[in-house]
């Protein structure tokens, strides 16, 4: 039922060239890096990680990383199943809600919590809110595996003497482990990049050493050392994932037509399963929506005053994320074309290494700008374009993953049929390509812009002077002003501005699903 | 195999309308090009360079927006000389200087303590302040080499909470924090700028083995906070007995929540203990400025009477320099509150406190 | 209506060599039908006919023109060589109504083409409806009428029926086959399946090695294969030793007439064809010097019977109409008919 692709046909130049040259602009900041950390020899560079403080931080950092990777993979999963496959009453209001916190950043989220109850800090704080803000990364793609999965098969195994409840774990959930390790590949990956979050929750973490780092010392080398052991985490994270996941791109080849699932029914359980998911709706969504209404009409001013209006920072935040977000989506499209139309070792190697930038937090990829921008690139220094490069470095993983699914539908036979029909190849690419594309092209800008609209950490470091976004000025308020009134408003407004994306992108992923069930199966391979 | 190369298909033009989809996609590609950098230059406008008018200059202010907002709105104001700033913590700012060297944008530096300056000092980065300037502050708030000056004060000291720990418990001595009955009810911010000047007095005073010791056993016995403001704020709602801060942050509390809602209160250490550290917030020109006259003159007008006085009505809570300039009326008068000397030059630059700090796992 | 000419083309992709000195050509009108197996480089005849890819080596010829040599390369676009491949590949975001309409110019499709096809492929009120929401053979015939819409010179089917069930192929097949006789379309399709070439086309080319080894019509292809491959390509073979003479084969099943213009003066020995409706069989009546085996297995068709009868140390199969003469296991006599096509055999 499944065939392994592999294409014999060697990519044009064009292409390939462009897609190395992506690629290479991509990691260069993991090189600086290096370079930077190793600036004061190896012997000091070693000297500053070999350190009680630095042992420290590494097991604080990874019993997180497993405990909430765990914790999202079991809820993102369980909210799945019962939204996509039990007959829940209200379903589809449920999912579009448990889709919400996406919108709601982690340090926002963090700081709607210990402003309402500040013993929720250190280990277990963090646990609770960092799970309640990255299960939708694990709850997405699952969603859309059980949506996509043929029923076919369950009910072979059904046949066979499975029960269907073992049918379901041994059939479905196997098939769909690739995709549950994709979604806690990227659970575990965001969760290494964070700062803001556990800089409130006052959790020691790699993130908040390294900004630590920065405040304190005077050399930037101790700061870029820790970063390289924080890209050694996550390489590792990465590494992992590959080792057990499947390789190649999955193509349904079969009928057409497929059958509707049946929702199994829940009986008596109605009311606990409808209980359990009010139960993470209520805290995941609800409680960070009512604390930001709650400190906007308590008000409270400040008595710092904003760097820029309100109005002013939405637009900036506006302008420097949709900039990233085209630069990203641009860059994306070779890189994805190549992936697709020429699958190979070589360009799935290519692919793959686009998402070890994901492995190098935000926060790294900052400082390897700065560094660069200082000593190479004069007239980038301070600048908006620096930012908005950092953004579509950032970002790009998420692009391309957006956009695979549309271009793969994009098929090179549609083309080839298209000029046959007496269409020259710019018009055959304007009339078949770009609309088949351009949902997934859509669906990559809004991503990124979403991603970057909330970023903070490499805000931080890369804002020009006098500029402020959404995400700065609300860190200054929450952070040095401890304002809660005054922070309120900025973090509504990102909210806000990330509503609209968001739920475009919801609309793409729900649309290619459904209107074609074989494209489920390509998403399923892009988002692995 | 190919027998000679295959040719690329005779110029024959294609049907008219794909020409012209070329042209209209390459027109489109060039106008969102433009666009965007059209977009993109616009608001560069703040960033950047100062540009070559002689009217504008770039701040680069590690102190806090609330003062330094008042001080460019009013400078701006009186002079029409534009002042771009660039807020941030003292120590990064430093950094970048250091790193930026003659390339800096910057041409005035505001910091909240001392040593950063003499640090950028010792790196020749800071132009000499003009004679006139620096008398109009006393001699002991100013750079020995006449490169930098004092515009601001504050005293650290100890905020507690008078329903965990009672006003007698308090230790008089900032050393005897390290003691383990203070264990778990001490809050310090070590990655606050505020706290390396601190260790810089311990070393000075104690000696590096000393403080070290401190620092260890501060480690064990402290929460940890990211910044002053939290650690006063933590304090005030009783989730930790006493913390180490500088004064000001305790008045800039209760001037956003109210006085009701403070029930912590301060307590500054007696007979000059290190503890009470004074510390100054400077500013200086940097020597690589090219706008050294506009620059001159804002530093000019903060240790002006105006700008002193402006420093006194403002939220901030910080001593004024200016002699004859009367304190927030709010604040205990500074004789009152009997601050450690130390002069700048003892309290040098943060380098050791920042290795005292590495060394000791707090960073 | 035109004709297709290729000559001495070759294609490899890397180092593995797909098409080695393929000659061709396809006359006016005709219905041709390339059989081969699969992977022997079929496909790629078609999609250099249709300009998606350009051999190492030769010349294709439309209609005289040369559309793809080593001086010239017409692109697809200006061929008018429609192209229906074996997953129809319809455009996703389009109408079916706007799929046919697609190769057409604006007044074309003001003057109702597109409904014109889709009536004559027996879907005229489908023209409102996606893809995806039609039925794998509706999505061919679309798939068809669109290829046919803008009037190409050729036609070229790349395995069209393949990804049909079997009952549904037949009936489409030879709807199809009828729509394209009518529109005296040049149809070159190329197929696997034997029986759909033979069944359908004017002429077929049998593809093996690269090249053409045997291109004829139909009847000419079943009776007159040009060597093993292609007879036992083409439909069951039972293949005898035996001996040539004079234009008369001797084998152990009797001496049978060579096909006329096959090896006319060769005498010696030869591996002999004989078809299963060429054998006969009947019981044995009391014991004969007549060859004689034994039924192995039966199959039953309703209309016709195959057997696998063991003779000697060969197995052969027979095809018996209706019932079948003899159960499993009985001895039965054998006897052939007909002309028998022959090769020269080593010795």
């Amino acid at each position: 039922m499944t065939k392994l692709l592999w294409g014999r046909r060697r990519p044009p130049l064009g292409l390939a060239a462009t897609s190395v040259l992506v690629v290479a602009l991509l990691v260069s900041p993991l090189a600086l890096i290096v370079a930077q950390a190793a600036q004061g020899g190896w012997a000091k560079l070693w000297a500053a990680l070999d350190r009680a403080f630095v042992a420290s931080l590494l097991w604080n950092t990874v019993r997180l990383a497993l405990a909430v990777t765990a914790l999202a993979a079991a809820l993102g999963t369980s909210m799945a199943w019962l939204t996509e496959r039990t007959a829940l009453p209200g379903r589809r209001a449920w999912a579009a809600l448990l889709v919400v916190p996406i919108v709601v950043p982690d340090f926002v989220l963090a700081w709607t919590w210990s402003s309402m109850f500040p013993s929720v800090h250190g280990y277990w704080g963090s646990v609770l809110v960092m799970t309640l803000h990255l299960y939708p990364l694990v709850y997405l793609p699952m969603a859309a595996a059980f949506r996509a999965s043929d029923p076919g098969q369950e009910e072979i195994a059904r046949a066979l003497g499975l029960t269907r409840w073992q049918a379901w774990l041994r059939v479905s959930v196997r098939q769909a482990r690739s995709t549950l390790l994709g979604g806690s590949l990227l659970v575990c990956l965001a969760l290494l990049g964070y700062y803001g979050a556990f800089e409130d929750l006052r959790y020691q973490t790699f993130t908040t050493a390294i900004f630590g780092e920065i405040q304190t010392q005077f050399s930037p080398q101790v700061a870029s050392s820790l970063s390289l052991v924080l890209v050694g985490l996550s390489v590792l994270v990465l590494a992992s994932e590959a080792a057990f996941s499947e390789r190649g791109v999955l193509r349904r080849s079969g009928p057409m037509a497929q059958r509707a699932q049946s929702p199994a029914a829940l009986g008596r359980a109605r009311l606990p399963a409808v209980c359990s998911v009010a139960a993470v709706v209520a805290p995941a969504v609800g409680f960070p929506v009512f604390v930001v209404v709650y400190w906007l009409f308590a008000g409270g001013s400040s008595a710092l005053p904003a760097a820029v209006s309100l109005g002013a920072a939405a637009g900036y935040t506006a302008l420097y994320s949709a900039l990233g977000a085209a630069v990203a989506t641009v860059l994306a499209l070779p890189v994805s074309l190549l992936a697709t139309r020429h699958p190979s070792r070589w360009s799935l190697t290519l692919q793959r290494s686009t998402f070890a930038v994901q492995a190098v937090p935000g926060i790294v990829i900052a400082l390897a700008l700065v560094y660069a921008a200082s000593h190479f690139i004069a007239f980038a220094y301070q600048s908006p374009e620096l930012l908005v490069a950092a953004y579509a470095v950032m970002f790009f993983p998420l692009g391309l993953v957006a956009m695979t699914a549309s271009v793969a539908r994009a098929s090179p036979r549609l083309e080839e049929v298209g000029r046959s029909l007496g269409k020259g190849p710019v018009t055959v690419r304007l009339q078949v390509t770009l609309p088949l594309v351009a949902p997934g092209l859509a669906a990559a800008f809004c991503f990124v812009f979403l991603s970057a609209a909330t970023e903070l950490t490499a805000t931080l470091l890369l804002v020009p002077t006098g500029v402020q976004t959404l995400a700065t000025q609300f860190w200054a308020y929450a952070e040095e002003g401890a304002s809660f009134g005054a922070a309120a408003p900025y973090a509504a407004t990102m909210m806000l501005m990330s509503v609209v994306p968001a739920y475009l992108l919801g609309r793409f992923f729900d649309r290619s699903l459904a209107a074609e069930k074989a494209g489920g199966a390509q998403v399923l391979g892009a988002l692995t | 195999m190919a027998k000679g190369k295959r040719t690329r298909p005779a110029q024959t033009p294609t049907r008219a309308r794909d020409y012209w989809y070329r042209r209209l996609l390459a027109t489109a590609l060039a106008g969102v090009l433009a666009t965007a950098l059209a977009a993109v230059g616009c608001p560069t406008a703040p960033a950047g360079a100062s540009g070559t008018r002689a009217d504008a200059i770039t701040l680069y202010n590690g102190q806090h927006p609330q003062l330094t907002q008042a001080e460019v709105t009013a400078f701006e104001k009186q002079t029409g000389i534009t002042v771009r700033v660039r807020t941030d913590d003292g120590v990064v700012l430093a950094e970048q200087i250091l790193e930026e060297g003659a390339r800096s944008p910057a041409d005035v530096y505001l910091t909240e303590n001392s040593p950063e300056l003499m640090l950028l000092s010792q790196h020749h980065m800071l132009a000499e302040l003009p004679k006139e300037l620096l008398e109009q502050v006393p001699a002991r708030y100013v750079s020995p080499t006449g490169n930098w000056a004092g515009v601001a004060l504050r005293v650290s000291c100890l905020v507690y909470d008078p329903e965990r720990v009672k006003a007698s418990q308090l230790p008089a001595h900032l050393i005897q924090l390290a003691e383990p009955r203070w264990k778990g009810k001490v809050a310090i911010a070590p990655t606050d700028s505020d706290f390396l000047p601190l260790v810089g007095g311990v070393v000075a005073t104690y000696g590096k083995q000393a403080a070290l010791r401190w620092l260890q056993g501060l480690k064990a016995n402290a929460v940890l906070y990211a910044d002053d403001e939290s650690v006063v704020a933590a304090v005030n709602r009783g989730q930790v007995a006493l913390g180490v801060i500088n004064q000001y942050y305790w008045y800039r509390l209760r001037a956003e929540v109210g006085p009701r809602n403070m029930r912590s209160k301060l307590y500054f250490f007696p007979r000059r203990d290190i503890g009470g550290l004074e510390n100054i917030s400077g500013a200086a020109v940097l020597a690589s400025s090219r706008h050294k006259q506009a620059a001159e003159r804002f530093v000019e007008f903060l240790v002006s009477s105006k700008g002193q006085r402006i420093l006194a009505a403002s939220d901030d809570y910080e001593y004024p320099v200016r002699p004859g300039v009367a304190p927030n009326p709010a604040l205990p008068p500074l004789r009152a509150v009997r601050p450690a000397v130390l002069s700048v030059v003892k309290l040098g630059d943060d380098l050791p406190a920042a290795a005292l700090l590495q060394q000791a796992g707090l960073t | 209506m035109s004709t297709v000419r290729l000559s001495g083309i070759s294609k490899s992709y890397g180092r593995l060599p797909v098409l080695a000195g393929l000659d061709c050509e396809v006359p006016e009108g005709a219905v041709v039908a390339v059989l081969g197996k699969s992977g022997s480089g079929k496909t790629t005849l078609l999609r250099l006919v249709a300009g998606f890819e350009r051999p190492d080596e030769g010349t294709i010829e439309i209609d005289e023109d040369v559309v793809d040599s080593a001086q010239r390369f017409v692109p697809p676009e200006r061929r008018r060589v429609g192209y229906v491949a074996q997953e129809g590949n319809l455009f996703p975001h389009l109408t079916v109504e706007k799929n046919v309409a697609f190769g057409l110019s604006r007044a074309e499709r003001a003057g109702g083409r597109a409904e014109e096809l889709l009536a004559l492929v027996g879907l005229a009120d489908m023209g409102r409806r996606y893809p995806h929401q039609l039925s794998g053979g509706q999505q061919q015939r679309v798939a068809l009428a669109r290829a046919l819409a803008p009037r190409p010179r050729v036609v070229l089917l790349d395995e069209p029926f393949s990804s049909l069930d079997a009952g549904l192929r037949a009936s489409l097949r030879s709807d199809v086959m009828q729509l394209l006789r009518e529109q005296h379309a040049t149809t070159v399709f190329v197929t696997h399946d034997q029986e759909e070439a033979l069944s359908v086309a004017d002429l077929v080319g049998v593809m093996e090695g690269g090249r053409i080894r045997q291109f004829a019509a139909p009847e000419d292809l079943y009776a007159r294969p040009l060597d093993r491959t292609v007879a036992e390509f083409v439909g069951e073979a039972n293949i005898l030793a035996g001996h040539v003479s004079s234009g008369w084969a001797d084998t152990a099943l009797g001496r049978l007439r060579v096909a006329d213009a096959l090896l006319p003066n060769y005498d010696g020995p030869a591996s002999v064809l004989v078809r299963p409706e060429q054998i006969t069989l009947r019981r044995p009546a009391g014991s004969s010097e007549e060859p004689a085996g034994t039924v192995l297995q039966r199959e039953f068709y309703g209309h016709d019977c195959l057997l696998v009868v063991g003779f000697g140390a060969t197995r052969l199969r027979v095809r018996c109409p209706g019932r079948p003469p003899a159960e499993v296991g009985e001895k039965v006599v054998l006897s052939a008919s007909g002309e028998v096509a022959c090769w020269p055999a080593p010795g």
